[in-house]
């Protein structure tokens, strides 16, 4: 079964008026009398609520999670080489004051500037890291099965990323874990932010997963078994009880905004960006040389948008874009060529037109159509008539700009490096 | 006393589980299939899924087969889109172990007795959006966004005991932070029992709806999609109610 079947909404989708969403998001997206997203509707928040106060919130929630003789961690903060990880544990370790556990998931994809910002994330700010490094071998099976049946590249990394953290918490006895903001909330509006939403297996699952728990990955005509997906298995509810782990978005009590945060910690901490050709953004994903590629590709195969689409819905909410500058982002770089494709072909073990086989299985037909073999058509998001455009209640923004200060090899050599020793 | 219920409840518009607030505003939650999956790992006692634009679309009887496939052992009640003791028979065919009734009740009450004669009236539940006007309980028409006395045929039905028992659902604090208790006072029959449903999350006030003795069952909707097994975390607040343990207390017991 192909993924787009999955959770696939009724009726004909609809664009907001607002952003560059439809209500065919995978997340689910809901649009109001009118026209507008909730995504859009509940980004207005941040513009709206006492960010002081929800402060406020935030110390006295972590307040009983100190730890009162310092021979143990205060919280178990996830981190990798990119993203918002800098901004987290700042906010952490210099703004809280508590004494944070990192994790980090090898996704085995690492570029050099990753291995570098993550190596330099530990020393800058002090903390303690445990790395999980799955059995590669493991890894590579259920790469190529969950390519297969759901037309993901990136499952094994995002199951790892969502569960090495509460193994952790469980293992440590550690109950509260820091994430930054809530995926849900901040593209769909799943969650208002003073819904406080907290982590839930269901979430991972639903959404995370892309509604396949590890067990579901093995089938009776597959060679992947059982002691290749344990170590992606979620702790029981009787584990997570003993416990009492809790994981808490910081997005709900900080206002969350990404390019100022990843701004602030290129001039404060030394994170370093690097220019991708499929978006935009220069800060999120430089630790992965496939996040804003193959998979990347994949994501405009099955949902009919890719990554920049988010880049520029997330400016646009933020006042840094248009509508109409948005929407010629997505139209430049959407279709730009996947780069790096050798190297996970090496890693993988398979002939590029072999991956790209299995990768054409997955384009939804809602968005793509092959005109004779081989030669397809795109349909998606950027190719569909446009809404006029609503008036964005956003402070109108003077910086739109993201720089690169780096490039993902850095120093070093192009290639995967699949165990990082630390840098330099 | 009998034993107390927490329903745990699942919107569904337009194929996507939702927060519902007010009938009238929505926020995407997920597969309906997975948050029923999950409310049955978490031990709630009953899954109420209520589909609220099917209409002339009929139930989704698909959504009833792909939770069915997830093996629930949760009972399940299905309301929306049920228009005919068909589509009721349908329903318990794809999965469901009762239904809820809505606009059935407006639109042609007179197939609610044909139901309970198909099905048994222990299948079947009157769904009511209900809110208080003064010191009168009223009815909501969430399609035409009007308040009215109950409808006469409605109090009928409850009468003549066609159905087992009423959602009482408090449309004003739908997706709100505290249910109207008057509803539970005043409502015209008290032999009847209620679920009630719209704005319940806090624990105090659960326990005392639930005290109450026409309240058979309380239904939460979207805070139970704020945080990590928040039926056992509500379950250990409710004090001393005849209430089933959650799930895996069961088998740290046996």
């Amino acid at each position: 079964m192909t993924s787009y079947a999955l959770g696939r909404a009724h009726g004909p989708a609809h664009a907001c008026r607002r952003c560059l969403y439809r209500t065919d998001h995978p997340l689910g997206l809901t649009l109001d009398d009118e026209g507008i997203c909730s995504g859009c509707r509940v980004h207005e928040e941040k513009d709206r609520l006492d960010w002081d106060a929800r402060w406020a919130k935030l110390e006295a929630l972590v307040k009983p999670y100190r730890s009162r003789d310092a021979r143990t961690y205060d919280c178990i903060v996830p981190v990798s080489g990119a993203n918002d990880s800098y901004f987290i544990v700042h906010v952490v370790k210099e703004r809280l004051g508590l004494n944070p556990l990192l994790v980090t998931y090898n996704k085995y994809f690492n570029t050099p500037l990753g291995i570098r910002n993550l190596a330099n994330l530990r020393i800058r700010f002090d903390c303690d890291i445990l790395v999980q490094n799955v059995n590669p071998q493991s890894v590579r099976r259920i790469t190529r099965t969950a390519l297969r049946e759901i037309g993901s590249m990136y499952w094994p990394c995002l199951a790892g990323q969502t569960v090495f953290p509460v193994q952790t918490a469980v293992r440590f006895g550690v109950p509260l874990i820091v994430w930054g903001a809530h995926q849900g909330l901040e593209q769909v509006g799943m969650f208002s932010h003073e819904h406080e939403v907290e982590m839930t297996r269901r979430y991972r699952y639903d959404h995370d997963l892309m509604a396949r728990e590890p067990a579901d990955l093995i089938g009776l005509f597959d060679t992947l078994a059982e002691e290749d997906v344990w170590q992606y298995r979620y702790p029981d509810d009787a584990e997570l009880a003993s416990v009492g782990v809790r994981g808490i978005y910081l997005g709900n009590y900080v206002r969350w905004d990404p390019k100022a945060q990843h701004e602030q910690m290129m001039r404060t901490h030394g994170y370093e960006t690097a220019a991708f050709a499929r978006t935009f953004d220069c800060y999120d994903h430089v630790d992965c040389y496939n996040y804003m590629n193959v998979h990347d590709l994949l994501k405009l195969y099955k949902h009919g948008y890719s990554k920049v689409t988010d880049h520029a819905t997330r400016e646009i909410r933020h006042g840094r874009l248009t509508r109409e500058e948005g929407l010629a982002l997505v139209r430049r770089h959407e279709q730009e060529a996947v780069e790096h494709l050798g190297l996970f072909c090496d890693w993988l073990g398979v002939e590029p037109n072999a991956l790209g086989f299995v990768m054409d299985q997955h384009r939804d037909p809602r968005f793509w159509s092959e005109d004779e073999p081989g030669r397809w058509r795109f349909r998606g998001w950027s190719t569909m008539d446009q809404p006029q455009a609503a008036a964005n209640p956003a402070p109108l923004r003077s910086d739109p700009d993201f720089t690169a200060n780096s490039r993902l090899e850095r120093d070093r050599a192009h290639g995967y490096i699949v165990v990082g020793r630390g840098y330099p | 006393m009998l034993g107390k219920r927490l329903v745990g409840v699942i919107t569904v518009k337009n194929g996507w589980a939702v927060q519902s607030f007010g009938f009238g505003r929505y926020l995407p939650l997920g597969r309906a299939e997975i948050l029923a999956d999950n409310l049955d790992r978490w031990g709630a006692d009953e899954v109420l899924v209520l589909c609220i634009d099917r209409g002339a679309a009929g139930p989704d009887l698909a959504l009833l087969r792909r939770m069915a496939a997830k093996g629930l052992s949760t009972p399940l009640i299905y309301g929306g889109g049920i228009r005919s003791v068909e589509d009721a028979v349908a329903v318990v065919a794809s999965g469901a172990d009762r239904i809820a009734v809505d606009a059935l009740l407006r639109d042609d009450p007179g197939v609610v007795p044909g139901i309970e004669a198909a099905l048994g009236a222990q299948a079947v539940i009157a769904a009511l959006p209900l809110g208080v006007d003064g010191d009168a309980l009223v009815s909501f028409d969430y399609r035409t966004r009007t308040r009215a006395p109950l409808a006469e045929a409605t109090l009928a039905l409850l009468r003549a005991g066609s159905v087992s028992e009423v959602l009482a659902m408090d449309h004003v604090n739908d997706g709100g932070a505290a249910f109207d208790e008057r509803i539970v006072e005043l409502f015209p029959i008290p032999s009847v029992p209620l679920i009630v449903f719209g704005g319940l999350r806090d624990p105090d006030q659960i326990r005392r709806v639930l005290g109450r003795p026409s309240v058979r069952a309380a239904a939460i909707g979207n805070s139970l999609s704020y945080g990590e097994n928040r039926i056992r975390q509500l379950k250990s607040k409710l004090g001393a109610l005849p209430i089933r343990a959650p799930s895996y207390l069961r088998w740290i017991d046996q």
